[in-house]
């Protein structure tokens, strides 16, 4: 069945989403002077997002409890503005809300506030959430969710009304078992959107083990190391709505792991869109797409399985970039307290060399969960972000100097080395959360990333990136005709100031959460993009100029066309 | 200490002019002992500075105030003129242990028995101090010799026990440290010599035993060498709570002692705890800017912490003392490879390799490097060598998994991962990062 998307977002396409600073364009140079950049905390008061995180807490530290939930940008009406989704716990075997609990999906109404519709959209899930992954996976032109449980997932199909209606069996993407992230993105490059759900492990109420400390005389929350592994799960989107399970034949479910954070992104450059993932307490995975629907496991030979010594760690957030500019798409994973983060630099010839520098000394006391590159100060190259929190309430009794609740840590590209900005960045840096899902969209339009971040049973946290530098800058929307709809393994390329940019669109990366999918191109203080080249996954190459500045404009793939 | 016997020939006529001299000596002497030694030397002023006797007690008066020169004329001077008085020669010995010429305190030590063989202070002080500068042969013969002629105290039999350790003869340790004990079965010297003894001989559940039997002895030691001694033997079979606690008390009785407080910054690095062992090492680099071993020490957290450009600074100045540790070279190419320099880590591996060639940690990583160039040839030899050197090593077996699957021969490379999960299984860790630490070197005993 050919693959189809309807005619109407040709015609969206066409007009412009939005320009909150359509004279910025005209800026003379500014001073060359460095402004830091800061994000800002948006109050619940400001913002009218009252939800709270119940992460089912209870004395018999069940394992799930602890690693949840994600957080979603997306916008689901299609009116230019990033919404908010959050995934809340529900009743499991071994949890009862004593209040009906459940995920909500917040209107952007473009003023800074938002609206919780939730009920009306019927996206409140109602089981034991984990993560979340927004995108068009059947190319109607309106953003669906998959949402990833400890039980059956759900999936969510955006009805272009302003609700959704569960398709999960119809679409065969039910999953049972223990899901954390899923990640959209397309395997066979036949233009539609697969589906790769990470399994945590094999666990039910009665596989709780009781973990005590006997100077507590209380139960901790067990390592993972105490649980069978389980196999991932990827679905192939057949286009009609419903998903074939490939687990088995493409060879995912020949590795069973306790996997959390994956990315989709292409680490040989042969246009097959490859998947890191990782692990707790197992080596990570990164399945290598070989093309025919086959992957081939190769983290022992690439050098991101394992730590120096050959000993697995706690692998949790993830993300893809290529951070220093030389064409390989690099990896980042990380890890408990203790193990450092690992920056793995793509040496080429699948071969990786864990570099990460300064980021290595900032995060050795730090459990990482949501994490992103993404361009913080609009001057091109990307940053980075990681949301830390212990899992083990305990911690604090058990070891010396690790925290529970731990701060944020913002790191700035520096040309190909990453410098702890944190205290400079703003107040919320000073600051301890028990974070988790993380995700990154610019959710007022400025042109300034903002990141949304989701802690285990506290409230969201929304902080606004303040762009002080004014920093020039450029959003697209790509619009696939043939590509999939997420337009994951598209390569967008850029000149402006002399200085010419590439970046690879991956899927997923963070942790159980789903970014804002725009990709916003930041100049510096150049005041005109000379060109910019899009190498769609389908092989079709559109090169644009005339390019306004400081505004979001929507790219349709094959016709090159360009909206003010 | 010093002696203050007036065992010395005065040189007065008459018995009541003797005993009224030797009465005021002893005055001096009790005012030497209270530390009030302006005092001391005030009354000894008028008293005849010609007699032995008094010049004994000059020099020790001089030997409290540091001033070990004059010290040793004086007593030189005594024995010149009283060949006999041992109180003299033994305060000399002491004089010599404080300015490190230890071979000469030997000779004054063997020259008191010669004169007085049961002088009991003397054999001991002489037993000690060869054990102490490693003359283990003599020390042994010495204490034998002793124990031929007289029962001998326990705590020659300890030292004997500690020869016969000190010279790797662990067999013969065990019979005089079980002597030891039945005389005294609280004798911590005694337990703790079968500790070490239980520990070299891979015993390590009765060398705990010993450590907590004298761990619950000593809690109110007031011997820091003791102490210190002690602790190294817990550390060593992993016993880190009685290790930290008696260097801890160490360090209470000589605050400011780099050795104790270069033990206790490797107990911190034992338990994990990086950031306390930074603060111990750069302690004892304030109060011994060159002390080589602290800079190693120093250079080794900030590795693990894989704050590398420091890790360097602290590794180089190490690697400049007169003798360096060879260790340091390793630990500099560690930092070379992970500063993405594998020339130079090579170069300093090589190095390293040169002078300790079963350094399993530096084949280990010289094969990492190579790998890391793509030289998978000399990867593997090295690697190969390494497990040859340690077949228990994970990090070498991890290291040879990684060169197979690179190889594409993933048949060998889940070998060598079997085998890290049968070493895992038989309780032997991997390293969470490189760690092979270099012995801390004892602290001479004077």
């Amino acid at each position: 069945m050919p693959y189809h998307r309807k005619l109407s977002l040709l015609v969206v396409a066409l007009l412009a989403i939005n320009l909150p600073r359509s004279g910025a364009a005209q800026k003379p140079s500014r001073p060359a002077a460095r402004v830091q950049v800061t994000f800002e905390e948006m109050s619940p008061q400001a913002t009218k997002i009252n939800w709270i995180h119940n992460n089912a807490h209870s004395s018999d530290r069940q394992l799930p409890e602890t690693v949840g939930a994600g957080c979603a940008f997306l916008d689901y009406d299609n009116d230019g503005w990033m919404d908010i989704y959050l995934v809340n716990s529900g009743p499991s075997d071994f949890f009862t809300p004593t209040t009906p609990l459940k995920n909500a999906l917040y209107h952007n109404n473009h003023d800074g506030t938002f609206t919780d519709v939730t009920d009306k959209a019927k996206v409140g899930g109602g089981r034991f959430g984990m993560g979340v992954a927004a995108a068009d996976y059947d190319g109607d032109g309106y953003i669906d969710l998959y949402i990833t449980n400890y039980g059956p997932n759900i999936l969510y199909h955006n009805n272009g009304d302003g609700t959704f209606t569960d398709v999960t069996e119809k679409a065969d993407v039910t999953a049972l078992g223990w899901s954390t992230c899923a990640v959209w993105f397309d395997f066979d490059n036949d233009g539609k959107l697969d589906l790769f759900v990470s399994s945590f492990v094999f666990y039910d109420k009665s596989q709780n083990p009781l973990c005590t400390d006997p100077s507590l005389q209380r139960r901790y929350y067990c390592v993972p190391r105490l649980f069978k592994p389980q196999p991932s799960r990827l679905f192939r989107n057949r286009g009609d709505g419903t998903f074939e399970d490939v687990s088995r034949e493409s060879g995912i479910a020949d590795h069973p792991g306790k996997s959390f954070g994956a990315v989709a992104t292409d680490v040989n450059n042969d246009g097959l869109i490859d998947l890191f993932v990782a692990n707790d307490t197992m080596p990570n995975f990164l399945f290598l797409n070989k093309g025919k629907g086959k992957f081939e496991e190769i983290g022992l030979a690439a050098g991101v399985a394992y730590g120096q010594s050959g000993k697995p760690r706690s692998g949790m957030g993830v993300d893809a970039i290529d951070y220093d500019a030389d064409g390989w798409q690099d990896l980042f994973v990380a890890n408990i307290d203790q193990e450092f983060f690992s920056l793995y630099h793509n040496e080429r010839e699948l071969i990786f060399n864990d570099q990460p520098g300064e980021i290595a000394p900032a995060t050795q006391l730090l459990s990482g969960w949501g994490l992103k590159f993404f361009d913080y100060d609009n001057d091109g190259d990307p940053d980075l972000l990681l949301v830390n929190g212990h899992p083990d309430d305990m911690i604090e009794s058990r070891i010396p100097r690790v925290r529970y609740r731990e701060p944020l840590l913002m790191f700035e590209n520096t040309g190909g080395e990453f410098k702890d900005v944190s205290a400079k960045s703003g107040a919320i840096f000073a600051k301890v959360f028990s974070g988790r899902g993380m995700a990154v969209g610019d959710f007022d339009n400025d042109g300034h990333l903002d990141v949304l971040i989701s802690n285990n049973g506290e409230a969201p946290l929304l902080l606004q990136n303040k762009g002080a530098n004014q920093n020039n800058w450029l959003g697209l929307q790509l619009l696939a005709t043939k590509s999939n709809p997420a337009a994951v393994g598209a390569i967008v390329t850029w000149q402006a100031g002399g200085v010419t940019r590439r970046r690879l669109k991956t899927g997923g990366g963070s942790y159980l959460s789903s970014h804002d999918p725009r990709e916003v191109l930041g100049v510096s203080t150049a005041t005109k993009i000379d060109w910019i080249e899009i190498r769609w996954p389908s092989g079709k190459v559109d090169k644009l100029t005339n390019l306004p500045l400081n505004t979001y404009v929507r790219v349709l793939e094959g016709s090159g066309l360009i909206t003010k | 200490m010093f002696i203050l016997l007036l065992a010395a020939t005065l040189g007065f006529q008459s018995v009541a002019q003797e005993s009224a001299l030797v009465q005021r000596l002893e005055q001096v002497a009790t005012l030497i002992r209270e530390n009030r030694l302006t005092e001391a030397e005030r009354q000894l002023a008028p008293i005849a500075r010609a007699a032995p006797a008094t010049m004994n007690l000059l020099g020790t008066i001089r030997a409290k105030q540091g001033r070990l020169d004059e010290a040793e004329a004086l007593f030189l001077q005594a024995i010149r003129k009283d060949e006999k008085f041992t109180a003299a020669r033994l305060n000399l010995a002491n004089v010599y242990l404080l300015k490190r010429t230890p071979e000469k305190a030997i000779v004054q030590l063997k020259e008191s028995l010669r004169l007085q063989p049961d002088n009991a202070e003397a054999a001991h002080e002489l037993a000690e101090l060869l054990l102490a500068e490693g003359h283990f042969d003599e020390c042994i013969a010495f204490i034998q010799k002793q124990r031929q002629s007289r029962p001998i105290s326990p705590e020659l039999l300890v030292m004997l026990g500690d020869a016969y350790l000190g010279k790797g003869a662990v067999n013969e340790a065990e019979e005089p440290y079980l002597e030891a004990l039945e005389g005294r079965l609280d004798n911590a010297g005694a337990l703790l010599g079968l500790a070490q003894i239980s520990r070299a001989k891979g015993e390590i559940r009765e060398a705990s035993l010993y450590i907590a039997r004298i761990a619950s002895l000593t809690a109110d030691s007031q011997s820091p060498e003791f102490l210190y001694k002690f602790a190294l033997i817990a550390m060593s079979v992993g016993m880190f709570d009685p290790a930290q606690a008696a260097l801890e008390r160490t360090l209470k009785l000589r605050p400011n002692e780099p050795f104790y407080l270069l033990a206790l910054g490797v107990v911190w690095l034992r338990r994990g705890d990086l950031f306390e062992a930074d603060k111990i090492f750069r302690r004892v680099i304030e109060l011994q800017p060159d002390n080589a071993s602290a800079q190693l020490h120093l250079g080794y957290v900030l590795l693990n912490q894989k704050k590398y450009s420091e890790a360097r600074r602290w590794l180089e100045k190490s690697a400049q003392s007169r003798t360096p540790i060879p260790e340091v070279f390793y630990y500099l190419g560690l930092v070379a490879q992970e500063q993405n320099d594998d020339a130079r880590a090579i170069n300093l591996f090589e190095r390293t390799i040169q002078k300790l060639p079963d350094y399993v940690h530096a084949r280990v990583a010289l094969g990492s490097s190579y790998m890391k160039l793509k030289d998978y040839t000399r990867a593997r030899q090295e690697l190969e060598i390494a497990v040859k050197l340690d077949p228990d090593e994970p990090t070498a077996h991890y290291n040879l998994a990684l060169l197979y699957a690179r190889l594409k021969d993933t048949e060998r490379a889940q070998q060598e991962m079997r085998i890290i999960e049968k070493l895992k299984a038989k309780g032997v860790a991997a390293d969470s990062g490189v760690v092979v630490l270099p012995p801390i070197t004892h602290p001479r005993q004077n």
